[in-house]
């Protein structure tokens, strides 16, 4: 089964995005909201983590924070409320890193 | 499709606001929530204490309002609750503290609760952690 | 059928109550006859470090809960390699008797339950 991984803290200074990767299926996706859009900064250590992990399709940005914070975003595919339901759908279960 | 949305953190927390914005999100795409499940400092963002500055978003306010317009089942963990003072009537009384701040429409009950609805419901999504 | 649960536990176990209502959610699950995994995974591998004395910080016992696991019917349980070595924590040590899993076997791990709760 399928997993729509969430996470929502600042990937400095945290381990939560790290171990995330680790353990990411070859099917998952990953969801980065609140701080966690902040790994999306490109010239940033956890932006070339994710590049690496070429999650291509699967990478996910929730609009309002990239928004929010004015991080630019040219790796994940940016998502509204309304997007982050239906992943959760399309995604067998959902993991969000509390 | 049914969901089962837990909620780990405080009225003040983003992903108390995100929780909310997530749920109408699924009402509005013609799902259904069988229950919202309030654990660890989720507990606080039922609480009916909260004052929230005047320029500031009232999310417990906002949680109130919308479990009372859409009827739906608010489940605050009892054990988690205690702990952390968020109290009904029923429990004041029996702890014989001063203030009672779990209104209705919130329940308090068990984890078995928690489990029940993660039964029922397609998909289990949990938001909290700050 | 049962729809399968794996709990997720990431904290320290002194670190607040987080340790300890994880594995309240799998008690709990555990009394309910659900099918349960436990993994513990980051900090939460402190949690199966032996010898430790709560009481120094006047805490309870959480070892003791823990061991209380498969009374409740939960016995799956398991730990990260990767988070042990890290925190220089030999598997061979531990409180607890867990399943030592690399990170390919722990991406199998959570493939195979119906939902998930990291806290």
């Amino acid at each position: 089964m399928t997993t729509l991984h969430v996470i929502a803290h600042s990937p400095f200074g945290d381990e939560r995005l790290a171990s995330c990767l680790r353990l990411l299926g070859t099917d998952d996706a990953l969801l980065l909201c609140g701080d966690a859009v902040y790994a999306l900064r490109s010239g940033s250590e956890p932006h070339r983590q994710l590049q690496a992990a070429g999650l291509a399709q699967r990478l996910f940005a929730l609009e309002e924070d990239v928004q929010a914070r004015a991080v630019g975003n040219e790796l994940a595919k940016a998502v509204d409320y309304a997007g982050f339901v239906e992943l959760s759908l399309h995604y067998d279960k959902v993991n969000s890193w509390l | 499709m049914k969901f089962a949305i837990a909620v780990f953190s405080p009225a003040h927390a983003p992903s108390s606001r995100r929780a909310l914005r997530y749920a109408e999100a699924v009402l509005a795409g013609g799902h259904e929530i069988a229950r919202l499940f309030f654990y660890q400092d989720g507990v606080h963002s039922a609480s009916a204490n909260v004052v929230a500055p005047q320029d500031e978003l009232d999310v417990a306010g906002q949680w109130r309002a919308f479990i009372e317009t859409n009827q739906l089942d608010a489940v605050v963990c009892i054990a988690a609750a205690l702990r952390r003072g968020v109290l009904d009537e029923a429990e004041a009384n029996r702890y014989q503290r001063p203030a009672v701040n779990l209104p209705k429409p919130w329940e308090l009950s068990g984890l078995g609760q928690l489990h029940e609805a993660a039964q029922v419901a397609d998909r289990l999504v949990c938001f909290g952690g700050d | 059928m049962a729809k399968s649960l794996l709990i997720i536990s990431r904290q320290a176990p002194w670190n607040g109550p987080s340790a300890r209502e994880a594995l309240d959610i799998a008690l709990a699950g555990g009394a309910f006859d659900l099918p349960l995994g436990m993994l513990f995974l980051d900090d939460g591998v402190f949690q199966l470090a032996a010898d430790q004395q709560p009481t120094a910080v006047q805490q309870k016992n959480l070892a003791a809960n823990l061991q209380a696991l498969p009374m409740f019917g939960v016995e799956d349980l398991f730990a990260c390699s990767h988070s042990l070595a890290r925190r220089g924590l030999a598997a061979d040590t531990l409180a607890l008797p867990v399943q030592v899993l690399d990170n390919a076997a722990l991406a199998a791990l959570i493939a195979r339950f119906d939902q998930v709760v990291t806290l």
